[in-house]
């Protein structure tokens, strides 16, 4: 569907609710997307697809909600989908359902984002990019063969229609590209992997790597790593300074504070107090900030909601001090915060959720560090950087934490866990390896250990939000290294049995 | 038209008599799940809040698999066209040969063979969708009536009902209707309970369970004596299923296995490796009545059947689709539906109840944080448990915040490993010994 006709669909839809006395939001999604995998010098998998649908959250006039979706999109669906949401909406209100009337105040608006893609779509053709990413796949597998690789690629085009009873109609195209390398080692009968990403919102991103390879040598690099790791020892588990990159750095902004600021979440969330954001909370050292909001070219990118709000850059903590949340229109007043446009859905058929995009986690207290070529002389370099400095603690291991694997908060109580693929203390000349284990704790005692910045700003750590199951891209990052200070109730690791 | 009915019109026509003869085909395959589905959640003490309305889901799609005249296949997902243009599926078809590649192993389709009879379908459920969906409303009304006072409760419940249609250019044709009910609910966001099969709760499964996590959430008021080292280790069955997802799909799925990139070997299967205790076994079973995991025939058109992937603690065979089947050199076997369908057994088990009043020191693990960041090839993990039940002498005797580190695959292996059934799981609680500290 092109954009037009995905306007005059949401249009007719919102014309066959006119006579309902209440207020109808509608949601209407086209998606395309090409995606290929390649496997050890083979093509595992190459795939196109594009899916279409439309769902329509309807509100009685006391304020309860239905919800009716299809893909289905032939003649009279619109009128059924109306009916059937109008329908749920007052069983809803018959069964007590709480109700809510904020969509009534939501701003009109009316917009046409343009397409920010440099390469639409289809500009270059599938043959062409199978081309590309087999030519990526063969140099590494050439430059790396202890290791067992799988390349992927995979754009996809999501162009977006939101309507509503007021007259707000918003449409949106956001593209999104990304070239992955999965790599298995093996060393001393163990095995390890690694995953590593270049994103961005179109097929630049495969032609950018070809003219650089910069995503090959972080590759190789890390794949190196791996096998170092298969070998390592354990690390004792304990409270330690601490160094982590930018991606864990991302993770702990996104799982250990995003989610506590999320304006559905105030009733378990341990920034909440009755029900309400803690603003004006000290949550870290002055000096910290934390920043959420859309970034063109990024990963997460969305300008509008999906209740068909602008989005809002949010600065969440300034200066250590918690000053804002994440708050859609629904539930932004009663967790008493400012409607910042945070609603996003992973499609037309699931209901939007208060949610980060691009967050960031910057410091005021900022050491340079030139970023080098090779994970290890960056290593060397940090090492270096904080001898010159006098960061490094005399007798204890100050550890880094490289690669983010992924993490779980639980918001209401404040824990958090993290997993790196290697850890290397710093501390030590000889720079010894450790496995990766366990970094968890509680959030505010991580912000509150945070004591400053290496390197400037990177924001492209990307990945899968899985909030209300569903799956949503977001991002962001930090200073290239965060500095944190061992801390009683942030930990690493434990003890095998 | 139905969509199903328009692809088959498709690709007939286009092995039979293409419009380019580049776009003639050798074989094809259809899958389409056309499917309805009611839902209804509660957040936070409320039932349909904003974000957990009552939902009605109407989807028809699926994906086609192609070999063209030349040996090339393609894949494409796909829907009903969104408007009446003549050339669409034409249009389409030059864009999937555009996406054609190489894949010689790929390029088979099964001939079709006699499919088992499984039961996949309740009625009640297809009466919910089409007729009367109130079960579902008093439900919701009857779990926030009984809930404890003071538990912030959330949940969900959602009926489906469709059709599964498979098509394949050597002559399958089957249609069949399957239904699906889900149920879940928590409280505090910290201790739950869920239902998952192809037919209805019934109300002493919907009681039992109630009361189970009800008497757990109150268990979990009281703060219990920390762990030591000799604590055994609980997972309970949804712990034991997030493991099972986690260490043993992805390594036991067999192009993984080919390409290199499993815990396990393809010579550790043809050797039959010893890998689990010997009183463990590891199946696939789509056969079972209105399970989860059970089906008639897979998407690739495989006649579902009980696969056996380790028996006696030894590697038997990784679960092979077609293509991995070609390469392997075998017959495909059954697939697990993500967790769903994976059974595992071991010879000395016994029923939870009987087991509990057997540990003297344990932690039962409800639910951990980050399982999924954890090394599926390697099997290790170290993971956090807080809200975990003590148990000592038998009994469960309040809450207490773990940290565990091991390994799934040694797990496995030890002697010391227990297992025992649930009565609301198909997967059981794994009593093990690893690695466990006080949070």
């Amino acid at each position: 569907m092109k954009q037009k006709e995905i306007q005059t669909l949401v249009r007719s839809v919102l014309a066959e609710a006119q006579v309902f006395d209440g207020y109808v939001i509608v949601r209407a999604q086209s998606r395309r997307e090409w995606s290929m995998r390649l496997s050890n010098g083979r093509f595992e998998r190459v795939a196109t697809g594009w899916d279409s649908g439309l769902g329509v959250q309807a509100f009685t006039r006391a304020g309860a909600a239905g919800f009716a979706t299809s893909d289905v999109l032939e003649e009279g669906v619109g009128r059924k989908l109306v009916e059937k949401a109008i329908q749920l909406a007052h069983r809803n209100e018959a069964i007590g359902a709480k109700l809510n009337l904020q969509i009534w105040d939501a701003p009109q608006v009316k917009e046409v984002g343009a397409n920010p893609s440099q390469k639409v779509f289809g500009e270059i053709p599938l043959s062409e990019l199978e081309e590309m990413v087999m030519t990526l796949h063969s140099r590494l597998r050439e430059a790396f063969p202890e290791g067992v690789w799988q390349t992927s690629y995979r754009q996809a085009e999501e162009m977006w229609c939101i309507g509503r009873t007021d007259g707000t109609l918003v449409s949106f195209v956001i593209p999104r590209a990304v070239l992955m390398h999965q790599g298995t080692v093996r060393d001393n009968g163990k095995a390890q992997s690694t995953l590593i990403h270049r994103s961005g919102m179109d097929a630049t991103v495969l032609f950018e790597e070809i003219a650089d390879h910069v995503l090959e040598r972080k590759a190789m690099d890390r794949a190196e790593f791996a096998r170092f790791v298969c070998s390592a020892p354990q690390l004792p588990s304990g409270h330690y300074p601490l160094i982590i990159d930018y991606g864990l750095a991302k993770g702990l902004a996104h799982e250990a504070f995003g989610h506590a600021v999320e304006s559905d979440h105030m009733n378990e969330s341990v920034l909440g107090e009755e029900g309400k954001l803690r603003i004006g909370l000290r949550v870290a050292r002055p000096g910290v900030n934390i920043i959420d909001g859309p970034l063109i070219g990024d990963w997460a990118h969305q300008p509008y909601s999906s209740n068909g709000l602008i989005r809002q850059t949010v600065t969440i903590v300034r200066d250590g001090v918690l000053v804002a949340g994440l708050g859609d229109i629904f539930s932004a007043e009663e967790a008493g915060m400012t409607v910042t446009g945070a609603g996003r859905a992973e499609s037309y058929g699931h209901i939007p959720l208060p949610r980060m995009s691009n967050i960031r986690l910057l410091v005021d207290r900022m050491l340079p560090l030139i970023p080098s070529e090779h994970l290890m002389d960056e290593v060397k370099a940090v090492r270096e950087t904080l001898l010159r400095h006098g960061e490094l603690r005399e007798g204890e291991k100050n550890l880094l934490l490289l690669g983010y694997r992924g993490g779980q908060v639980n918001p209401k109580t404040g824990d958090f866990v993290f997993q790196c693929e290697g850890i290397i203390d710093v501390s030590d000349s000889n720079l010894p390896i450790y496995q990766p284990t366990i970094f968890s704790g509680k959030i505010l005692s991580a912000l509150e250990a945070i004591r400053g910045g290496l390197g400037e700003g990177c924001y492209d750590a990307i990945g899968t939000c899985g909030k209300g199951g569903q799956s949503v891209p977001s991002s962001g990052g930090s200073h290239r290294y965060l500095l944190m200070d061992a801390d009683q109730q942030v930990s690493l690791g434990g003890e095998h049995g | 038209m139905k969509l199903v009915a328009q692809l088959e019109d498709l690709l007939y026509q286009s092995q039979q008599a293409p419009k380019k003869e580049n776009l003639r085909l050798s074989a094809w395959r259809i899958l389409v799940h056309e499917s309805e589905a009611v839902s209804v959640g509660i957040k936070d003490n409320s039932p349909g809040s904003v974000y957990t309305p009552p939902s009605y889901r109407q989807n028809e799609s699926g994906e086609v698999f192609l070999v063209w005249a030349d040996g090339t296949c393609s894949q494409a997902m796909v829907q009903l066209p969104s408007h009446n243009d003549p050339e669409y599926w034409y249009k389409e078809l030059e864009q999937w040969r555009q996406a054609s590649y190489e894949d010689p192993d790929a390029a088979h389709i099964p001939s079709p063979k006699p499919l088992p009879l499984v039961e996949v379908e309740d009625r009640a459920i297809h009466t919910i969708i089409t007729e009367n969906d109130e079960i579902l409303f008093d439900q919701v009304k009857c779990w926030l009536t009984d809930k404890p006072s003071k538990a912030k409760m959330q949940g969900s419940i959602q009926a489906a009902w469709g059709y599964r249609h498979i098509r394949t250019s050597t002559g399958l044709t089957v249609t069949y209707q399957q239904s699906q009910f889900v149920s879940w609910f928590s409280f505090d966001s910290l201790i739950g309970g869920g239902f998952a099969k192809r037919r209805l709760i019934n109300p002493q499964e919907q009681k039992d369970l109630w009361s189970q996590v009800v008497n757990r959430y109150e268990s979990m008021q009281m703060e219990a004596p920390t762990v030591g080292p000799m604590t055994q280790v609980i997972l309970a069955p949804s712990m034991t299923e997030d493991m099972f997802r986690q260490f043993i799909v992805p390594n036991f799925s067999g192009d993984r296995v080919i390409e290199g990139q499993s815990a396990f070997s393809k010579e550790s299967f043809l050797e039959h490796t010893l890998v689990f205790h010997p009183q463990i076994s590891l199946s696939i079973d789509p056969l079972r009545p209105l399970e989860l995991g059970s089906y008639l025939v897979t998407a690739e058109g495989v006649p579902a059947e009980r696969t056996v992937l380790v028996r006696d603690g030894q590697l038997q065979t990784p679960f092979l689709r077609v293509k991995d089947a070609v390469r392997w050199g075998a017959k495909p076997t059954g697939l697990p539906q993500g967790t769903a369908g994976l059974y595992l057994k071991h010879q000395a088990e016994v029923p939870w109840a009987n087991a509990l009043q057997g540990v003297e020191d344990g932690v039962l693990v409800l639910s951990v944080l980050g399982l999924h960041t954890q090394e599926a090839v390697s099997g290790s993990y170290s993971l956090s448990a807080p809200h975990s039940l003590r148990i000592l002498k038998g009994q469960i005797v309040g809450r207490t915040d773990v940290k565990l580190t091991g390994n799934f695959f040694a797990d496995l292996l030890a002697p010391t490993t227990k297992a025992a059934r649930s009565d609301f799981n198909t997967h059981p609680y794994l009593i093990i010994t690893t690695g466990v500290q006080t949070l």
